[in-house]
């Protein structure tokens, strides 16, 4: 079921149109990277970013949001607190899937939900087919080797569209998060999510 | 392009099916994930997905009419969507997420089944457009032929009605934290009028249309809202409010908002009265978004030169003294019955329950025996509860029976259960209690073998009905007592109060209620003990001071008279009456200079107030006498 990153591939395609808009987001950019069959989103400023390269030899967090879907936007405390909890221990990146999304929608949706978190955009929706997105909010963590270990929803706060408990009774992205920091596979592997389909985006 | 997509929804539905079965897990990105009874649903529209094979659904000829009926009033800039629905390439961009959420009905929301009485406005859509939305999805979202595209709805942009004749603005904004659960919230907005006006319609803005689920209007006639307040026009929480009135003024209007939602316009003769002094209060659901929000609400009036000449009135059924649900109790039944004392219309109607509510059920038994489903709701959701008003109003006869019948949901399975594990919960005003009300806005008929207010007949029944019910539902005792006392069964009514004090000893109004009785009935003693005690309560019930001078003016005691009237004409320095005995008090006192000042400015008030018109006359000829 895992699949090993290397195999993925990716085109990597600039998108010129975000070369103009210079990133003011507070985290510090990133090296191009130069392998075009690594997968990759690109910054805010039109850079190609592999996040799994950048944070190699950590876990990294994939977290699919979309600026106008409600459902991931309401996630946004949940997710900031999470990515507090284990700072330092595990990188959280936020990958936006909407190729209509531009850089300034999207620097304008971090200021207004307050997110400190690096931020990408997913245009070819290469991440996205890496962590087997289906859905925003949905997230893929991968393990120190860059190997996905859980993609899914964030917890189960949501049950359907509309039906959302007053608080979630599961939490697999943390269980997740805490199985690979103690070297072990997260228990479950998957879960589906609840929330806005990427597939509307290609 | 076209091609591609339909490819891709062939084998969306190939690989659905299959995971539905249990087949191997399907890469992903492609897939629209079915999210619980996403996929499963499906298979009702299935037929007509066969049937259609061949049929090109594009956009512009068969889903922009439905979408822009349906869906566009929400899903527009500045409205309650998260996001616009009125271009093609809007509507391509949540495609499949339409599908999903319009075959589980979570969209359009409208929580009634279809049933022959029609509400007005309704927004649900036949299994044919659901159908019809699936197909065009699966063929690949086509856009069709330009000429197809009907209008985009015109919209109008701001106050719906027109520049309101009043705006009021909440004094201070609400600030509604990112997180957390369903918060409810009130504004109290004080009328600035000066004299009594006739309301048509009000438009209630609640502020950033995203984050409130409904916005409901009280009417407080006598500011007693305005204790709930830490600090003047602070606000207050609080899920359900109560709101005394002491004039019979039975509330008789909806002020209801809910996403989508435009203002209504009473029909002449139906106006709402609002007096100088009036607050309305704004009860507002709100939803934390996710980031911090202010919520900043107003509202515009529309004033109406025509009085109100058709008095409707709130009919409320309920059950919330038998709702006592044991833990995981999956099917909590309650019922209420109540037959109409006369002939009313029907104009609409509001089923109230909380986080538990499963199904909300109420019906006509007809005299005749027949019955009619007055609303059916089999997946109750407090996120979308709403007023409906019906297309028509639904006439009912004297001898109808009105019933409700609600089940809840207790157990772990109800998602919307505020607690993990269940717990036993009973009825309450706090949003973790549980409610079972259903509202009637209705129009009663005059009886032909009655001259009193029809509305005094149905507000009797009905508290009569509520007292069986309940021996301990203080307000029906008190509201039966008040009914009683204007029809002139003076015994009868204090019979009612003295039940109601017997719940609540201390109760100003109910005190002072009696006090009246029994000094009506010359039990002066009484009177005073009664209505001392309301006094002491609240000392600054002007009703009560007005009672207890008469009561003291009854016993000869004018000097104390004198006392309690000056206190009532400090409290209402717009009541004649008050004035006017307070004269009255102060000639036997023999201070007839005070007293003429007190007659004339009844008179001023009143300029027809025959009592201090002869009083005055007295005064004048003792005191010409005197010199």
């Amino acid at each position: 079921m895992y699949r090993d990153r290397q195999r993925v591939s990716a085109t990597l395609v600039l998108i010129l149109g975000f070369m103009a808009v210079i990133a003011t987001t507070t985290w510090i950019g990133v090296t191009c990277v130069c392998a075009s069959e690594l997968p990759a989103g690109v910054d805010l400023a039109g850079k190609p970013v592999d996040p799994l390269r950048t944070d190699a030899g950590k876990p990294v967090v994939l977290i699919f949001i979309r600026t106008d879907c409600p459902i991931s936007n309401r996630y946004a405390p949940t997710i900031q607190r999470l990515s507090a909890d284990y700072a330092g221990k595990t990188a959280f990146w936020l990958v936006y899937p909407d190729k209509s999304e531009s850089s300034g929608a999207i620097e304008k949706h971090l200021r207004d939900y307050g997110y400190k978190l690096p931020a990408l955009h997913d245009p070819q929706h290469s991440l996205v087919k890496l962590s087997q997105a289906q859905v925003t909010p949905e997230v893929a963590v991968f393990d120190a080797s860059g190997q996905l270990v859980y993609h899914g929803r964030i917890d189960n706060w949501y049950q359907s569209f509309g039906h959302a408990r007053s608080a979630p009774t599961t939490h697999e992205l943390d269980d997740a998060i805490q199985a690979v920091l103690s070297g072990k596979k997260p228990e479950v592997a998957t879960a589906s999510g609840v929330g806005c389909y990427i597939s509307d985006l290609e | 392009m076209t091609s591609r997509y339909k490819l891709l929804a062939g084998s969306v539905l190939a690989l659905a099916v299959a995971a539905a079965a249990g087949g191997p897990a399907v890469s992903a990105g492609h897939i629209p994930h079915a999210i619980g009874a996403a996929v499963s649903t499906n298979a009702a529209p299935q037929d007509s997905t066969g049937r259609s094979s061949g049929h090109q659904v594009t956009f512009n000829r068969d889903i922009a009419p439905i979408v822009f009926h349906y869906c566009a009033s929400c899903h527009r800039p500045g409205e309650a969507g998260p996001f616009p629905l009125l271009t093609y390439e809007d509507v391509k961009k949540h495609g499949h997420q339409i599908v999903a959420v319009t075959q589980t009905r979570f969209m359009p929301p409208w929580l009634p089944e279809p049933q022959p009485l029609k509400f007005a406005d309704e927004r649900r859509l036949s299994a044919e457009q659901i159908t019809l939305i699936q197909e065009w999805v699966d063929q690949g979202m086509l856009q069709g032929r330009p000429a197809d595209l009907p209008p985009q709805p015109l919209f109008v942009k701001g106050w719906q009605l027109g520049k309101p004749d009043l705006i009021v603005k909440a004094a201070k904004p609400f600030q509604l934290p990112a997180s957390g659960i369903d918060t409810y919230w009130n504004f109290i907005l004080p009328i600035p009028i000066n004299e009594s006006r006739w309301v048509k319609a009000v438009e209630i803005r609640p502020g950033d249309k995203r984050l409130v689920h409904h916005a409901n209007i009280l009417v407080d006639r006598l500011e007693l809202s305005r204790k709930m307040e830490k600090q003047p026009g602070a606000g207050f929480g609080g899920m359900e409010i109560r709101i005394e009135s002491e004039l019979f003024d039975p509330d008789s209007h909806f002020l209801f908002w809910k996403p989508g939602t435009v203002p209504y316009v009473e029909p002449d003769g139906m106006a709402l009265r609002l007096d100088p002094g009036t607050d309305l209060v704004l009860n507002t659901h709100l939803q934390p978004s996710g980031k911090p929000e202010l919520i900043e609400p107003s509202i515009g009036i529309y004033f109406t030169d025509k009085p109100a000449t058709e008095h409707p009135m709130l009919l409320q059924l309920e059950c919330d003294a038998e709702l006592d649900i044991p833990s995981g109790d999956a099917n909590f039944v309650v019922h209420d019955e109540f037959t109409l004392p006369l002939n009313v219309d029907l104009l609409a109607i509001y089923p109230h329950a909380h986080y538990l509510g499963k199904e909300l059920e109420a019906t006509a038994t007809l005299p005749d025996g027949s019955k009619e489903t007055l609303i059916d709701i089999k997946r109750w959701d407090l996120n979308w509860q709403a007023v409906y008003r019906y297309e028509e109003p639904v006439p009912l006869p004297k001898g109808t029976t009105i019933s409700m019948r609600y089940v809840y949901d207790n157990s772990e399975h109800n998602v919307a259960n505020p607690n993990h594990p269940p717990k036993r919960v009973k009825g309450g005003n706090r949003s973790s209690d549980e409610m079972a009300h259903l509202w009637l806005q209705v129009l009663p008929k005059g009886t032909p073998d009655s001259d009193r207010d029809p509305r005094m007949v149905l507000q009797e029944a009905l508290a009569r009905h509520h007292v069986a019910r309940d021996p301990a539902d203080f307000e029906a005792h008190y509201n039966l007592g008040a009914m009683l006392q204007a029809a002139g069964d003076v015994q009868g009514a204090e019979a009612q109060y003295q039940a109601a004090l017997q719940l609540r000893p201390d109760d100003a109004t109910v005190n002072n209620a009696l006090g009246a009785a029994l000094l009506a009935s010359g039990d002066l003693d009484g009177a005073t003990e009664h209505l001392s005690a309301s006094l002491k309560a609240r000392p600054d019930y002007f009703d009560a001071h007005y009672n207890l001078g008469s009561a003291m003016a009854s016993q000869g005691n004018f000097s104390a008279a004198a006392e309690q009237f000056r206190d009532a004409v400090r409290l209402n320095p717009q009541d004649a009456n008050a004035e006017a005995n307070l004269g009255s008090a102060l000639a036997q006192l023999g201070e007839l200079q005070q007293a003429k000042s007190h007659f004339e400015r009844a008179l001023q008030l009143n300029p027809g107030h025959s009592l201090a018109q002869e009083n005055l006359q007295l005064v004048e000829q003792m005191m010409a006498e005197r010199h």
